[in-house]
């Protein structure tokens, strides 16, 4: 037996095709797949089962750990390392530390939100098996396509390549790993 | 650009019919309560000080002013952006518009007091006015600070751009609502052009004028006082209260059935991200005005926020400390917190709960701004627990009253929608985010 595949892939036509599709890849519990369309296709998430994204968790981390640099930052240069009194306020208050926290809360939920999204999508990601397939370039152009990837628990090569002819798929073939 | 295929004609056959069923016995019921509460606020002037019962008016007149001038400027806004999720709510915001014109009108009694009683509610009106009955020395005409702000601070500007506001607004709500009521008959897109290019003007004339007569009504009462902040306050204020009137309206239309299969998780999703939105600007706006007098730290700015921390003759916290702290905490960190929350903008009870709390604390940032201008011969401020405070209820009561029937009144004249709005197919189908 040659070597396990990356996956299988398969070509639908149209977009009501691959949302279709997608509902019935989803109902018959498959986790790690994906779709692949050459426009956005409005409502395709939910046909696909994907829940929300967990970025906004670490934008709220990286908001409260801005604001607690900024608060933290003041106390420290002001209150501790050099006390210094200006304009007759005291060492520190919370009010002349607020500028400076919420401009580093949203610089700092800013890198979070970036920086959550590359690592959460795998980002940088200059290799992806699916490239090698010959009918991604039509994917990105006028067809769309279903993956589905050998790790998934659900994966089989029968019995997926079955699944994916029944709900209509077109030039199912196997990905090189 | 839209994405969708729907055409405005393919979704629209069901909702069609006009919005009269709407229960006129619903518009009673607001008139009933309203003119009860006017009768009875007009009532306390037999109990209590007179002047008094102006202030309660006035805090009654900004609050519901406030959410009528968020929904023109919200609805003007819709038009300049040409925005498409937005068609839907803006037909009720239109039909609020229509409260402007007894704005106007129950507005006519503070109007008559500069006549007659000048010097009653606003001082300055006053040059005779003896400071000593607030904590002053000299009168109001030897007060240099006045001297030099008269200019604007007198009762014929005070007349002048009361009425000149009032006309603007009552003007271009008209001239809104007209063309958009207009192009359910006709579907013309003409209509859809004249309210941008009445929005283009509008927007700026509003600002003005809103700026000019929250400066004349509310900030002049401490006429001493400077603050570059106190428009765009009022401004985020209204905002934020109309956006919170918008909720209710949507999510009890929905609740109704009137809006079921027409208001979608993703209409509720930019209202509440425009809640927060407003909830931010709220603060930094606040927190400027605070801390740049708080960091100048120059007396004739620092003695406004005093008043509203301490006892000007003996130094004592009074009450207006807590109602600061529940504005701080009730006004920005609480709503900020919940409206982080996506679920929660979509949650037709958690929604609409959220929108009466924040509509509840803009009349409390209404007292706050209002109420501790009335001081005692010491120069402190009344306390904010207080009998006359019925007073300011019965006003709130009584004025909302008016702009409830009005709204409900206008409500059942139109379609419930604009059903013929160049934008409507976009509306109905909107798609931002996949709810999980």
């Amino acid at each position: 037996m040659a070597a396990q595949p990356y996956g299988l892939v398969a070509v639908f036509d149209t977009a009501p095709d691959i949302y279709h599709a997608a509902e019935r890849v989803r109902d018959a519990g498959y986790k790690f797949w994906d779709c692949i369309t050459p426009c956005p296709v409005h409502g395709l998430d939910r046909a696909m089962g994907v829940r929300r994204s967990r970025v906004p968790r670490i934008s709220l981390m990286g908001g409260i750990l801005g604001f607690t640099t900024g608060m933290l930052l003041i106390y420290f240069t002001d209150a501790y390392d050099y006390p210094l009194i200006v304009g007759g306020k005291p060492f520190f208050s919370p009010m002349f530390a607020f500028p400076v926290s919420y401009e580093l809360t949203i610089l700092f939920t800013a890198f979070a939100t970036i920086g959550g999204m590359f690592i959460l999508n795998g980002l940088p990601m200059h290799y992806h098996p699916v490239l090698k397939s010959n009918h991604i370039l039509r994917g990105l152009d006028d067809k769309f396509l279903v993956v589905i990837e050998a790790r998934d628990p659900k994966f089989n090569l029968n019995a997926t390549r079955a699944l994916l002819e029944n709900i209509g798929g077109k030039e199912i073939t196997e990905l090189e790993a | 650009m839209s994405t969708h295929a729907a055409s405005p004609s393919s979704g629209i056959p069901a909702f069609s019919a006009s919005a009269s069923a709407t229960g006129a016995p619903a518009a009673g019921r607001a008139l009933t309560i309203g003119v009860a509460g006017i009768v009875l606020t007009a009532l306390g002037m037999l109990f209590t000080d007179p002047s008094k019962i102006a202030f309660s008016w006035l805090v009654g007149i900004t609050f519901w002013g406030g959410i009528a001038l968020g929904m023109l400027l919200l609805v003007m806004i819709h038009h300049i952006f040409d925005a498409s999720w937005s068609v839907v709510l803006r037909r009720q915001f239109e039909h609020g518009l229509v409260s402007f014109k007894w704005l106007g009108i129950l507005f006519l009694p503070l109007l008559v007091s500069v006549v007659l009683y000048p010097g009653s509610v606003w001082k300055w009106m006053d040059p005779h006015y003896d400071l000593s009955q607030v904590g002053g020395h000299g009168t109001v005409g030897s007060d240099e600070l006045w001297v030099k702000k008269s200019g604007l601070l007198n009762p014929t500007m005070f007349i002048i751009v009361t009425i000149a506001s009032f006309a603007i607004w009552v003007w271009l709500s008209a001239r809104l609502r007209r063309a958009s009521f207009a192009q359910d008959a006709d579907g013309d897109v003409k209509w859809t052009r004249q309210n941008r290019i009445t929005s283009a003007f509008g927007i700026p004339v509003t600002a003005i004028t809103l700026t000019l007569a929250i400066i004349l009504w509310v900030k002049s009462l401490d006429y001493h006082w400077f603050s570059t902040m106190y428009g765009v306050w009022y401004f985020a204020n209204c905002a934020r209260a109309a956006l919170s009137a918008g909720v209710i309206m949507m999510v009890w239309l929905w609740y109704r059935g009137d809006l079921k299969g027409i208001l979608n998780d993703n209409h509720l999703y930019c209202i509440g991200m425009l809640m927060l939105t407003f909830t931010v600007f709220w603060g930094y706006v606040t927190f400027s005005q605070y801390f740049l007098i708080w960091n100048a730290n120059v007396p004739e700015e620092t003695f406004w926020y005093n008043l509203r921390e301490i006892n000007n003759s003996d130094g004592q916290p009074n009450q207006w400390k807590w109602v600061g702290m529940t504005l701080l905490f009730g006004h920005f960190f609480w709503p900020f917190c919940m409206l982080l929350s996506y679920k929660r903008k979509l949650n037709k009870v958690a929604l609409p709960r959220l929108a009466v709390t924040i509509a509840a604390i803009i009349l409390l940032d209404m007292i706050y701004n209002v109420w501790p201008s009335k001081k005692n011969a010491l120069g402190d401020p009344l306390p904010f627990l207080a009998v006359h405070q019925i007073w300011t209820l019965t006003a709130v009561v009584g004025i909302g009253g008016i702009c409830i029937w009005a709204y409900l009144k206008s409500f059942s004249t139109t379609k419930l929608i604009p059903i013929r709005d160049p934008r409507i197919g976009e509306c109905l189908t909107y798609h931002e985010s996949s709810p999980d």
